[in-house]
């Protein structure tokens, strides 16, 4: 376990330093950042001054030596457009896209998996026809049109929600602890969860299909178990794995691209605070962001790995599998 | 992306949760640690899902939206497309930083709505001599803490800003001032590196922050709110890069009492996202609505829209260098001249293209035809330059004696996202050369790519927005039509690589002339002689909207488009 645990740190470290590189390399092939911040009637003196005072005349690779040194004494540096420094801008936006990418998951948990469990154990029932038809719309309308639909319907003509924003913040810098919190949060994360809950629907689905011509659903019955028990134990739990993959999967794409909803929505996340710092090329911020966005990509992948362990025993985690 | 190109800065993140409300402590999806079986794992499932977060979610989705008006006077909300980057005034150059920042701190020098100068925390100005300016100040205006304004103010804030500001550096507006000097409490005398008789439009810019805080804060210390101390109409409360920023009236202004107890100023960069803001009622007023909403809006009978002219202005630049970095091909091959150099190809050009059939398709009537690199009325600007006509037949025969009959291609380049419209007009001047005969492909790509790209020289014929902030001549024509000369600080911006002596000679001259008769009159040549040349062509300035509730505010527009709410009165009723 230990051993597994470390394989797992070993490979995160890499992943994080190659696309530091990565970073570093395509901001210097797009070109000079100062051109994008600089104010256009700048004299060319302004201009040099400024490359000097922010290391970008040093060679590349000593810009990176600087940077790999400093984050090693764990500063990631100071964003160049807001000048403060960049890992308290990212995580100050943590809260709020977290919020978000936890209750789009799980309306799309709560409602995706009954539903697709329903669709698989009577595939034949108009209604689970009907419950299919419409997992073929939430994952291939767009999100920007369904949310823009949402605004209209819910806050320009019945005016019920707000339009975009978020609600007064609490503790842990969350906006779900106030009524008037959930009036904001309730649409973006409505609009987030449609895509993953048309994919957790056709998912969830062809698994129960399958699982119920298995032998040990046979056996279950035979045993004269109750339907619910033979759905809601022996089915679901050999659906799990798959839910549990695709889960951890979109969770992690959730909270680091939600820009789409978090721009329609106004809404203060971190996947606005990416867009924005790419248009502006902020090397610090971009570099930071996708560091921390490997880091949390391998956390869910070590979830979702042990949860496994957890759903079918016959999965042994080895190290560094 | 700034002011200068455009104020209207592409998208941007709001926050509002500081860091230090932040724990490191998640809701990640924790695997069950319980072994006992599936029934206490979907136990789990139901627990954590259901109970904590959708079952209070249902009863309270009906919500009331939260009243705007809040006890103890009006709120003004405006929803802004953006915002600043920090609360210290000097950190920054762009429009959008600046116009937020004026509702806290007052500039040096005032400004009416077309960029003309008026007294601002200055009462009046005059040259002493080639090499001093001397203000004299406004008496007895206080500042937030309470403290009296004097003319140590200025000299601190002058001094300040090198030693602060960012990547849109301030110094831009007072790289002539080589130091200030305190003749007394009202009056300060600012030394000179040459004749600056800009100066005071320079300062238009200048914010004036207390000599009290001492150059030790920076942005931090700003944006707490501990060192935002300004003399403005209203004191900062809150704000969050990419959040609201929250100010409550200042009671002690010398602008005099203004209606609004609270204004919050919303920053939604998305476009449908604010007018939407509009709509439902969650702020009272928006900028920069686009020209495809405008229609919409004025058929709404509970909406209000209000257009004003911009002081900036579409611009396409021929590279004039001897060799273009990308050569034109005349029948596919690429050929060594680079015809921009002939004038007969650049008037060709000019004469092609329709500019009021651009501003009514492109910008659906929302812009202005233009012939020079300003406005009409700004300090500098000629008189003698007419609207210029589309010409086919002329510019055909033009072109031919140039010795491309059959035209020649070429790549044009502009932003794609900067400014409304730029990548639509990108391809309908595409178009409209076509008629000649040329091919030109349209390139419209992010100022992430543009800006870098056009600096290094890359592109033979582009095109991008300028504004002239500071209202008169030598801030335009000396950074873009100006031989490029570092040493001297003039063509910063000149993508033309355009060089005439002549207009040299008449822009280095008016930016030392004192007299504002004579140096007009130079300007004024200057400007004639350098759009006759057409190293550059001036195409349309684009309008600015605003958008409210019908009948609720009166506002006057403001050409360098910016939303200030003490310069917004609630209407009777």
């Amino acid at each position: 376990m230990l051993g597994f645990l470390l394989g797992r740190l070993a490979q995160a470290a890499l992943v994080m330093l190659v696309m530091s590189v990565l970073v570093f390399l395509g901001v210097y092939a797009i070109g000079n950042p100062i051109d994008v911040l600089i104010d256009p009637a700048a004299t060319p003196d302004m201009r040099a001054a400024l490359i000097r005072q922010y290391g970008l005349d040093l060679p590349l690779w000593r810009q990176y030596g600087h940077f790999i040194g400093n984050v090693l004494s764990g500063d990631f540096g100071n964003s160049f457009v807001f000048r403060i420094p960049v890992l308290s801008l990212i995580l100050s936006r943590l809260p709020a896209t977290l919020e978000l990418a936890v209750t789009a998951m799980l309306i799309a948990t709560l409602l995706g998996v009954p539903l697709g469990i329903w669709a698989g154990y009577r595939p034949e029932a108009r209604s689970s026809k009907v419950i299919m038809a419409g997992s073929v719309l939430g994952f291939s309308v767009p999100t920007f049109w369904v949310g823009l639909l949402l605004i209209l319907f819910f806050s320009v003509e019945f005016r019920l929600l707000p339009s975009g924003g978020r609600g007064p913040v609490g503790p842990l810098g969350l906006s779900i602890w106030s009524a008037q919190g959930w009036t904001y949060l309730i649409l973006p994360a409505l609009n987030l969860s449609l895509f993953k809950l048309g994919l957790l629907i056709r998912l969830v689905r062809a698994g129960t299909e399958e699982v119920m011509g298995s032998e040990h659903v046979r056996f279950a019955r035979a045993q004269g178990l109750p339907e619910w028990q033979v759905v809601g134990l022996h089915v679901l739990k050999n659906i799990g794995i798959p839910i549990v993959t695709v889960f951890g999967l979109e969770f992690g794409s959730t909270l680091a691209f939600a820009v789409v909803t978090e721009t329609v929505f106004n809404w203060p996340g971190m996947g606005k605070l990416i867009i924005e710092s790419i248009t502006a090329l902020d090397r610090p911020v971009m570099v930071a962001y996708l560091i921390l966005v490997v880091l949390l990509f391998v956390v869910i992948n070590l979830v979702v790995e042990l949860t496994y362990g957890f759903l079918d025993p016959r999965v042994r985690l080895k190290g560094g599998a | 992306m700034r002011h200068g190109r455009f104020a209207l800065t592409g998208p941007a993140v709001r926050s509002y949760a500081s860091p230090e409300q932040f724990r490191p402590r998640g809701e990640m999806p924790r695997a069950p640690h319980n072994s006992e079986g599936v029934v206490m794992q979907r136990r789990q499932f139901l627990s954590a899902g259901v109970a904590a977060t959708l079952l209070p979610a249902l009863p309270l989705s009906v919500m009331p939206r939260p009243a705007l008006a809040q006890a103890g006077g009006r709120t003004l909300t405006v929803g802004v497309r953006t915002g600043p980057e920090s609360i210290d005034p000097h950190w920054s150059t762009l429009g959008g930083h600046i116009e937020a920042l004026r509702h806290i701190f007052d500039s040096l020098v005032g400004q009416d709505e077309n960029l003309g100068l008026q007294p601002g925390l200055a009462l009046s100005w005059k040259a002493v001599d080639d090499t001093t300016w001397e203000f004299k100040l406004r008496d007895g205006v206080k500042f937030h803490d309470g403290s009296d304004f004097t003319a140590e103010d200025v000299k601190f804030s002058l001094e300040r800003i090198p030693q602060v500001t960012g990547p849109m550096s301030m110094t831009l507006y007072t790289k002539r001032a080589t130091g200030a000097e305190v003749v007394d409490r009202l009056t300060v005398r600012v030394r000179t590196n040459g004749p600056a008789p800009s100066l005071p439009n320079d300062f238009s810019r200048l914010m004036i922050v207390s000599h009290r805080i001492g150059m030790g804060p920076r942005n931090e210390q700003f944006n707490s709110g501990e060192a935002a101390i300004g003399t403005g109409p209203f004191r900062f409360v809150k704000w969050e890069p990419r959040g609201d920023l929250v100010l409550e009236r200042f009671d002690g202004w010398w602008g005099g009492q203004q209606p609004w107890a609270r204004v919050i100023r919303r920053e939604i960069p998305n476009d449908a996202a604010r007018i939407a803001a509009l709509k439902s009622g969650q702020v009272d007023i928006v900028n920069y609505v686009p020209a495809t909403d405008v229609a919409a809006l004025q058929r709404d009978s509970t909406m209000e829209v209000l257009v004003g002219d911009s002081v900036y202005v579409f611009n396409v630049y021929f590279n004039l260098a001897e060799k273009l970095p990308k050569p034109v091909k005349v029948d596919g091959r690429e050929i060594e001249k680079n015809p921009f150099l002939d004038p007969r190809v650049r008037e060709a050009m000019d004469l092609a293209i329709d500019r009021r059939a651009l501003a009514r398709v492109v910008f659906e009537g929302l812009a202005k035809p233009m012939s020079q690199l300003m406005p009409d009325n700004f300090f500098g600007s000629s008189a003698n330059l007419p609207e210029r006509r589309p010409d086919l037949a002329r510019a055909r025969a033009l072109l031919a004696e140039a010795g491309y009959p059959k035209g020649f291609e070429v790549e044009f380049f502009s932003t794609s996202n900067r400014l409304p419209g730029d990548s639509a007009l990108c391809e309908a001047l595409a178009q409209q050369w076509s008629r000649l005969g040329l091919k030109v492909i349209p390139n419209a790509l992010t100022g992430t790519v543009f800006f870098p790209a056009s600096t290094r020289g890359d592109y033979s014929l582009q095109m991008s927005g300028w504004g002239t902030l500071t209202g008169e001549a030598a801030y335009t024509y000396g950074a873009l039509v100006h031989t490029k000369d570092a040493a001297k600080g003039f063509g910063g911006f000149n993508r033309a690589n355009y060089s005439n002596p002549e207009v040299d000679r008449l822009l280095e001259q008016g930016s030392a002339e004192l007299d504002d008769a004579k140096r007009r009159a130079l300007f004024e040549r200057a400007t004639e002689i350098s759009m006759k040349d057409r190293p550059m062509l001036p195409i349309v300035m684009p309008q600015t909207v605003w958008a409210m509730g019908k009948g609720k505010f009166a506002f006057t527009t403001r050409v360098d488009q910016e939303t200030l709410a003490h310069r917004i009165t609630p209407k009777a009723g």
